[in-house]
């Protein structure tokens, strides 16, 4: 891809296809009695329709500002991967681990992508983040954390 | 005068004590978000909902419009002090007050900044008092077919508006329109777009969506960066007040910025932003020392100081009388009132006077708060501003978590909102703007429902739309704003082929 409207242009060229095919399947109605798919059918159309002109309009950009690649060029990629993953994996642990125990690791890993900190500090900075957001959100505002693993010890 | 009565009612509203501590901590906790770059009013806002639902509803909407105004104060204190705009709207106020902090004037820099959006938001609470009920009462008047324009109107108007390309903006709205309308369709009681998850029959929620777009992803993007020593001023804040020939440089700025900024702020899409910035561009016009501008001028710092709040004031007309948003944060205040039962529009000045004068007011208050929090605790704000980001992004991190699980207590929210992190993260790498979606999600399902009664109304008949002559005239505003960008394509392409025809 020469430049990066190219490319975008083209995920939303698919996702406004599949938005009007899905919306006929939802039914169109008529104009008369319009159905569920009537108003997501003409936003999947016209979606379709800009990505089309998105797409065309970038080739009269005649600057090569490089492909995708340069988005990335100089920068951390690999960490934003990685907090991705670690709050991936914090959603599907939380309820049967519980707050208090995920929290903990989820800073204690968290603190540790940007910054250079001793352990200790670390360790210190993620239990008392913790606790005081459990004492924050639970007790006082009554959220409704999650208890996890805890629960059947206590 | 009618009007005075209904002030007085909404100023005896807003200093009941439970009030009062609602906009106290409103405004504490927008000139927090103001302060620290990266956490913006609009993920605030959105965290800060989850937690008011059990709160009185009255109490709730002064303490998240407490955050929204509070936080264009913020903002102004790190352009100034650190060259790093808080939030959008503070972004022109670099370029003058950081000067003036480079040559010892942070003090004077930071008071006008407080003064003159005191000034302006007073000035645009009293035009708000005076604008909407007038307003409301007209639209009364509008039947689905109006409504249905106006909503394309001040979409459209948004995508114009919005910065970058209104194409790119255009399809995100149509994106928005389509998330608005996931769950089950009202009238048929048929699920659109779930994927089969039960979850998504109610929809997807407004906060997960925002707090995704607008929390996660800023984070996402600034831990990619590498990271970069931030330079802090030591200077003494002591003389915080202008002196008499700074107020002589700045009064009229900061007034013609409260204009501005609150005729600016009634339309669609980022109008503290924008009138910001139209501000500065007056200013330098007016000004007798233009060469001044960028470096170090305090007529350069009032004037957008002074739009961009007034601007909030002007934002929150359309809401309050046509139950329409003007942007994500009014978008967010929609949804809370919805979930308050209190649905906005023409009739919500008689209906709940107490909400409309009272919120009115306490933003008064709110103001007067600001400017006794701010100027003795601008200290602490830069001890704020010097918490390095390896410790701050987990913690907005954990805050995003916390309130998109305890929003219904479903681990699923989260991962919606991780969803919507993600998106709006690439959307920022491929320059899509995440506002036109926000907006089109909150209005789509408005639209759907007014379209479908309009073409009931006229057995099917488009010509509906153009028949009746408030829609025509929105209608062709439409039409207008559209063409406009195309306008210099068109002439670029015709440059083009009479080139192409001369060789």
């Amino acid at each position: 891809m020469r430049n990066t409207d190219q490319s975008s242009s083209l995920f939303w060229l698919v996702v406004g296809i599949g938005i009007a095919i899905s919306s006929l399947k939802y039914g169109f109605g008529t104009f008369h009695e319009p159905g569920p798919g009537f108003i997501t059918f003409f936003a999947g159309a016209i979606l379709t329709f800009l990505s089309l002109a998105l797409f065309f309009s970038s080739f009269r950009d005649r600057v090569d500002r490089g492909g995708l690649r340069n988005l990335w060029a100089g920068l951390e990629f690999g960490k934003v991967l990685y907090v991705i993953l670690l709050l991936v994996a914090y959603t599907l642990m939380l309820k049967s681990i519980g707050f208090l125990i995920s929290t903990f690791v989820l800073l204690f890993l968290l603190f540790r992508v940007k910054g250079s900190y001793r352990l200790r500090t670390i360790l210190l900075m993620s239990f008392l983040v913790t606790t005081g957001s459990y004492l924050i959100f639970e007790i006082w505002l009554k959220a409704q954390l999650p208890k996890g693993i805890l629960e059947r010890i206590f | 005068m009618d009007i005075i009565n209904h002030i007085f009612f909404g100023f005896g509203v807003a200093f009941q004590p439970d009030n009062l501590l609602f906009c106290f901590i409103g405004v504490l906790i927008g000139t927090l978000v103001g302060v620290l770059p990266g956490l913006g009013p609009v993920a605030a806002i959105s965290l800060l909902l989850p937690a008011t639902f059990r709160a009185p509803p009255v109490g709730s909407i002064i303490m998240l419009s407490g955050i929204y105004y509070g936080a264009m104060y913020g903002g102004s204190t790190t352009s100034i002090l650190v060259n790093i705009p808080g939030e959008a709207a503070s972004v022109v106020t670099c370029f003058d007050g950081y000067q003036m902090a480079r040559k010892g004037r942070a003090g004077p820099a930071l008071g006008i900044a407080a003064f003159g959006s005191f000034i302006a938001g007073t000035l645009g609470v009293v035009g708000l008092a005076f604008m909407a009920p007038p307003l409301a009462a007209m639209a009364l008047k509008f039947g689905p077919p109006e409504y249905f324009s106006l909503m394309v109107l001040g979409l459209t108007v948004l995508t114009f508006l919005a910065g970058g390309s209104m194409l790119k903006s255009l399809m995100m709205a149509c994106f928005g329109v389509v998330i608005g309308n996931i769950g089950l369709d009202l009238v048929t009681a048929r699920p659109r777009f779930t994927f089969g998850l039960d979850v998504l029959l109610d929809g997807v929620g407004l906060v997960p969506v925002v707090m995704g777009l607008f929390g996660i992803s800023e984070v996402l993007l600034n831990v990619e960066e590498k990271l970069s020593e931030r330079e802090i001023f030591k200077t003494e804040f002591k003389g915080l007040l202008p002196n008499l020939q700074d107020w002589k440089e700045s009064i009229w700025p900061i007034l013609r910025g409260s204009g501005l900024g609150f005729f600016l702020g009634i339309l669609p899409g980022g109008g503290a932003v924008i009138s910001s910035f139209v501000s500065y561009g007056v200013e330098k016009k007016l000004s007798k020392h233009p060469e001044e501008f960028g470096k170090g001028a305090i007529a350069g710092v009032a004037g957008p100081e002074s739009a961009n709040n007034s601007a909030t004031a002007g934002a929150f007309i359309p809401l309050l009388t046509l139950g329409l948003p003007s942007n994500a944060v009014m978008a967010i205040l929609l949804g809370a009132l919805m979930i308050y039962n209190m649905p906005p529009g023409p009739r919500l000045i008689t209906s709940h006077p107490n909400l409309f004068w009272g919120v009115i007011t306490s933003m008064y208050i709110g103001n007067v708060m600001l400017l006794i929090l701010n100027l003795p605790l601008i200290g602490l704000w830069v001890k704020i501003l010097k918490i390095p980001y390896p410790i701050l992004f987990p913690l907005i991190l954990l805050f995003c978590l916390i309130g998109a699980y305890s929003l219904n207590t479903n681990p699923i929210e989260i991962g919606l909102m991780l969803i919507f992190g993600v998106l709006g993260y690439l959307m920022k790498k491929f320059k899509y703007d995440g506002a036109p979606l926000v907006l089109a999600m909150v209005l789509g399902p408005l639209m759907d429902n007014s379209l479908r009664q309009s073409l009931l109304m006229s057995g099917g008949s488009g010509m509906i739309f153009f028949t009746r002559p408030i829609c025509l005239v929105i209608l062709g505003a439409v039409t207008l704003i559209l063409l406009l960008p195309v306008l210099p394509l068109i002439s670029r392409i015709r440059k083009t082929v009479e080139k192409t025809e001369g060789n």
